[in-house]
Formats: structure tokens, C-alpha cells, sequence
């Protein structure tokens, strides 16, 4: 279980991260979404114990980073930022950590082979796409068999069948028990992976919820297949509702009940209605409160 | 912190770093050993050819290079960690980052010797073939052992202060080309001109280490062997403690 206690981190002036307070259990997914610059990044490297918090404190199971005896055993992080020699083959770089850890020397091409990379073990790293090296970069992370996960931003340079694979990664991990944080500012990249999401902006936790409790407090929005969509684009437009076509169906702004009912009064037949109320729409609704709640801005606040 | 060590040494060897170094340093050994031989003869007095001393002074004479390729070796140990970001997984596997510049710190003492040793096996051999090839003086008399031990103590201290540089700027561009105008013309400079005041420089105490520098010598401002020495380690020292108490501190970003 990862704990953060009134996180704080100014640079200077500027209050990067602000009195964050959160829980991420075991055996979940954590999505930590936010906008870039929203103090994800810093969050997650004062966690790991590369950056030093201004206030608060950050523990696995009750302890820093730094005080993990062994720590590659219990915690893999794969941080943007975080690289690799372009010169060194992929199998170097995992021998580097592993020895540096003290792992078994089977380690290195047992998490290469998990990671889809055996074959490229002995490339040099400067010849692997983005992908690669994002798996690679997972590939160190899971070095250790750890308990812990903490990815940022993972999706960054993954194609879409990367992207898929990943999801599929990082879901089989939770399953087996793990605790993963994941961060994103791409919030359709976790939607499908995630089972509780840590929302912040400017520098502040906004939320701490499931992903279903966020998606019904502030999402709205479906998908409809008809075989009258103009007739129910004129409904729904009279109905003050946004419509607009997407390959067979429409896109609705409004809650797929309403959609329904609207289409029942009107006994207009439908062939599917599912909403797609994502978290994307959540997130926009969330930061909106937040502006309405507090014109002043966080983000370069005075400290 | 053995682990620590055998992972520094594994970076270094998986690269291509350090044998294009070493080459380079061997290639430049050898021009440096030729281009001063070619130079003594009977009358000069910097390189006299039948000194007994004439074969360590050009031994001495030979590391020059060696020495600044070193100390870039140890400013690269520590700003290509953070030029390509795997600073962020070496700081992960072992957070107590002391630790990591100590290991660090072993890892290019140990190259540094091996260099040394590769360096000094080429110029010993190149001088006492074309030293006799000149009939000139080909004994080991002299300073000759006394510099080389001298040449081992100045790589290794060589070493740690690159990496101390290195721990502490940061950047590579800066951190390199800053060891370069030092070692290169700004220390010669300064000894040249202010000798008084150069001979206390890093440069001038490895003068004084390896006991070169005819010039200062004639003037009677050379350090002697041991206080240059002494002089060498306590820059090496300061910069040590420097290293030691900002680098651990540092956010990394």
C-alpha cells in the first residue's frame, strides 16, 4: 500500500505539488491523472525518493523509499525521464541494475522475455523505437519482482497495439496482487485499465474516487444507433441536446437515459445506446469546479 | 557495496566509451614520447639525452594527456548518468547515494590504474627504443621509479577529481569543456605566467609531484615531490567533500 500525508513541493515560488493526501491499495490499478504540469511527475519522484518534499511524507507500507532495504525487490518504476545508454545493449542495462541489486543472473532475459524484448536483448539501446524502450524501461522495473508498480506516463511513444498490450500488462499485475500507480494526462489511456483514479490539478488532489463513482458524478454522454437518425437528431436538437454523426450513430452530450426516453416518447426505434461518458469529459467537468470554487491560481502560486 | 562496485565496472565495460578513451589516450602517449625524444639531445636543457634522469622525465612528460583523459573519464562516470537519465534508475536500485559515488569512486580508481599501467607499458617501451635508438640514456635510475609511482598517485587523484566535477555540475557539456580549459591552456597559462602563485594550481602540484616542469625548476618554484603529492590529494579531498554533501542532496528531476 503506497500512502502520501500532506505531500508538499515548492520550487522556489512555485508550489509544485500542494498538501496531497491519498491511499492506493494493493491489488488495484491507480490511475494519477492530471494535465501536464500538473505536479504528477513530482509527486511520483517524491515518492520514490528522488525529490525531496518541502512537507509531508510518502511510505510503502509505512516506510520512505529510502529506508526499503532492497528496494528494487519491493518497488519497479518506470519514470519519464529515466533513460538509457544509447550505447548499451538492453541486456547491459538490466545487468547494470541487477547486479547493482543483487538479483539472480537470470533475471535481466527472464524480464526481457515477460516484456516482449528477448530477441532485442543484445541491440544496442540508441536502435530501439519509443516503444522499446518503454517496455524496456518496464522490463527494469519488473527486474525485482516487486510488489509495488509505479509507471509514468507508460503510454508515451506506444503505438496502439503497445498501448493494448500494456493495458493487458498492467491489469495482469494488479490481478496478481500488486499495488499499481499509473500516471496519464491521456485519461482515455487508463480508462479502460483503471479501478480508482487520483485526479489532481495544479498541484492539488482534487479527487479520490473509482473510476465508475467519477464517471457518474460528472460524465455524461452515449452513443446511438438508429435506423431514424434524422428523425432523432431533430428530437434530440429540440431538446437543446449537441448531436453529431460518427459512422453509423450519433453522439449524444446528454445521458444515455434521457436519450431513451426522448426516443420513446417519440417511438423512435434504437438499435443501441451505450454511453461513453469517459473520464475525459470527468476530468473537464472536475477542473471546471475547481476554477469555479477558487479563481486563484495554484499553479505559480506565491508559496 | 561490492554490488555496487561490480555494477560501476559492468558500465563502464558496456560501453564504448572507455576503450575509445583508452586508445585515444595510447595514440596521443605515443605522439607526445616520439615528439619529446625527437626534441633531446646532448646540450638541451629540459631533455638532456644522456641524463640518467632522462628516461623518467620523459616517462613524467608522456601523462599529460593521460591525465586529463582521466580526469574526463571520472567527469563522465557521474554527467552521463544524468545526460541520459539512467542517474534515475542508479539513484532507484540504491537510494543512499553516497554510496553510489564511492562505489563510483573505486570503479575509477581501479580503471585509472589499469590505464596507468596500459599508458606506462607503451611509454616505457616506445622511450627506451627511441632513447637508444639515439644513444642516449636508457636507465632506470634517477627519479624513474619515483615517477612512476608519482604517475599512478596523479591518475587516480586525477580520477576522482573528474569525478567529484562531475558529481557536482552536473551537465557534461559544461563539466567537460570547464576540465579541458583548466587542464588545458588556462592552468598552463597561469603556471607560465604567475609561477608562483600556479605552482600551487592542481597542475602545479602534479608538476611538482612528477617533478617536471624544467622552468619552475630552474626558478626554484617546484613543489617538491611530496608536498606537490600532498597538495593533490587535498584538492582531491576538498572536492570529495564537496561532492559528498551537495550530490546526495540534489532533487533529480
Amino acid at each position: 500500500m503506497i500512502e502520501l500525508h500532506g505531500l508538499s513541493k515548492s520550487f522556489g515560488i512555485v508550489r509544485a505539488v500542494d498538501d496531497v493526501t491519498a491511499v492506493v491499495e494493493a491489488g488495484q490499478v491507480t490511475a494519477f491523472l492530471g494535465p501536464n504540469g500538473a505536479g504528477k511527475t513530482t509527486t511520483l519522484r517524491m515518492l520514490l525518493g528522488l525529490v525531496a518534499p518541502t512537507r509531508g511524507s510518502a511510505t510503502f507500507g509505512g516506510r520512505r523509499y529510502d529506508e526499503i532495504p532492497d528496494p528494487v525487490r519491493h518497488v519497479g518504476a518506470v519514470l519519464e525521464a529515466s533513460g538509457f545508454h544509447p550505447g548499451r545493449t538492453a541486456l547491459d542495462h538490466l545487468r547494470v541494475l541487477a547486479t547493482a541489486a543483487r538479483l539472480p543472473r537470470d533475471a535481466p532475459m527472464r524480464a526481457l522475455a515477460d516484456t516482449g524484448l528477448e530477441d532485442a536483448a543484445r541491440r544496442r539501446v540508441g536502435e530501439f523505437s519509443l516503444g522499446m524502450r518503454q517496455r524496456l524501461g518496464l522490463a527494469a522495473a519488473m527486474l525485482g519482482d516487486p510488489a509495488v508498480l509505479v509507471l509514468d506516463e507508460p503510454t508515451n511513444g506506444l503505438d496502439p497495439q503497445g498501448i493494448r498490450w500494456l493495458r493487458g500488462y498492467v491489469r495482469q499485475l494488479a490481478d496478481e496482487g500488486r499495488t499499481v500507480l499509473v500516471s496519464s494526462h491521456a485519461l482515455s489511456e487508463v480508462e479502460q485499465t483503471a479501478d480508482h483514479v487520483l485526479l489532481i490539478v495544479e498541484g492539488r488532489l482534487i479527487r479520490s474516487s473509482t473510476l465508475a463513482a467519477l464517471r457518474a458524478e460528472a460524465g455524461v454522454g452515449c452513443r446511438v444507433r438508429t435506423p431514424e437518425p434524422e428523425r432523432l437528431s431533430t428530437v434530440l436538437a429540440a431538446a437543446g441536446h449537441r448531436v453529431r454523426t460518427e459512422d453509423e450513430d450519433l453522439a449524444v452530450d446528454t445521458a444515455a437515459e434521457q436519450v431513451g426516453e426522448l426516443a420513446a416518447t417519440h417511438r423512435i426505434v434504437l438499435h443501441r445506446l451505450n454511453p461513453t461518458a469517459g473520464l475525459e469529459e470527468a476530468f473537464f467537468h472536475l477542473t471546471e469546479q475547481l476554477a469555479r470554487v477558487d479563481d486563484t491560481p495554484l499553479h505559480g502560486a506565491p508559496v | 557495496m561490492n554490488a555496487l562496485i561490480r555494477a560501476e565496472l559492468l558500465k563502464l565495460r558496456t560501453t564504448r566509451m572507455l576503450p575509445w578513451l583508452l586508445l585515444a589516450t595510447l595514440a596521443l602517449v605515443v605522439v607526445t614520447v616520439a615528439a619529446n625524444i625527437a626534441s633531446a639531445d646532448p646540450d638541451d636543457v629540459a631533455l638532456p639525452l644522456h641524463d640518467p634522469a632522462l628516461l623518467g622525465r620523459v616517462i613524467g612528460l608522456s601523462f599529460g594527456v593521460p591525465q586529463v583523459l582521466v580526469t574526463v573519464l571520472g567527469v563522465l562516470a557521474f554527467t552521463q548518468e544524468v545526460r541520459y537519465g539512467t542517474i534515475t534508475s542508479t539513484f532507484l536500485v540504491e537510494p543512499r547515494r553516497s554510496r553510489i559515488l564511492v562505489a563510483k569512486a573505486v570503479a575509477l580508481v581501479l580503471s585509472a590504474v589499469v590505464i596507468a599501467a596500459a599508458t606506462l607499458g607503451v611509454s616505457v617501451a616506445l622511450s627506451m627504443a627511441l632513447i637508444g635508438a639515439k644513444d642516449g640514456n636508457v636507465t632506470t635510475g634517477g627519479q624513474f621509479w619515483q615517477i612512476v609511482a608519482a604517475v599512478f598517485v596523479a591518475m587516480v587523484l586525477y580520477g576522482l577529481i573528474g569525478l567529484a566535477l562531475g558529481a557536482l555540475l552536473r551537465d557534461q557539456i559544461v563539466a567537460v569543456t570547464a576540465t579541458l580549459v583548466w587542464l588545458g591552456p588556462a592552468e598552463h597559462l597561469l603556471i607560465d605566467a604567475l609561477p608562483e602563485v600556479g605552482r600551487w594550481t592542481p597542475g602545479g602540484a602534479t608538476f611538482g609531484l612528477l617533478q617536471l616542469g624544467p622552468a619552475l625548476s630552474e626558478n626554484g618554484t617546484l613543489l617538491h615531490a611530496a608536498v606537490g603529492g600532498l597538495l593533490l590529494l587535498g584538492y582531491t579531498i576538498t572536492a570529495a567533500a564537496l561532492a559528498l554533501t551537495v550530490a546526495p542532496r540534489r532533487d533529480v528531476l
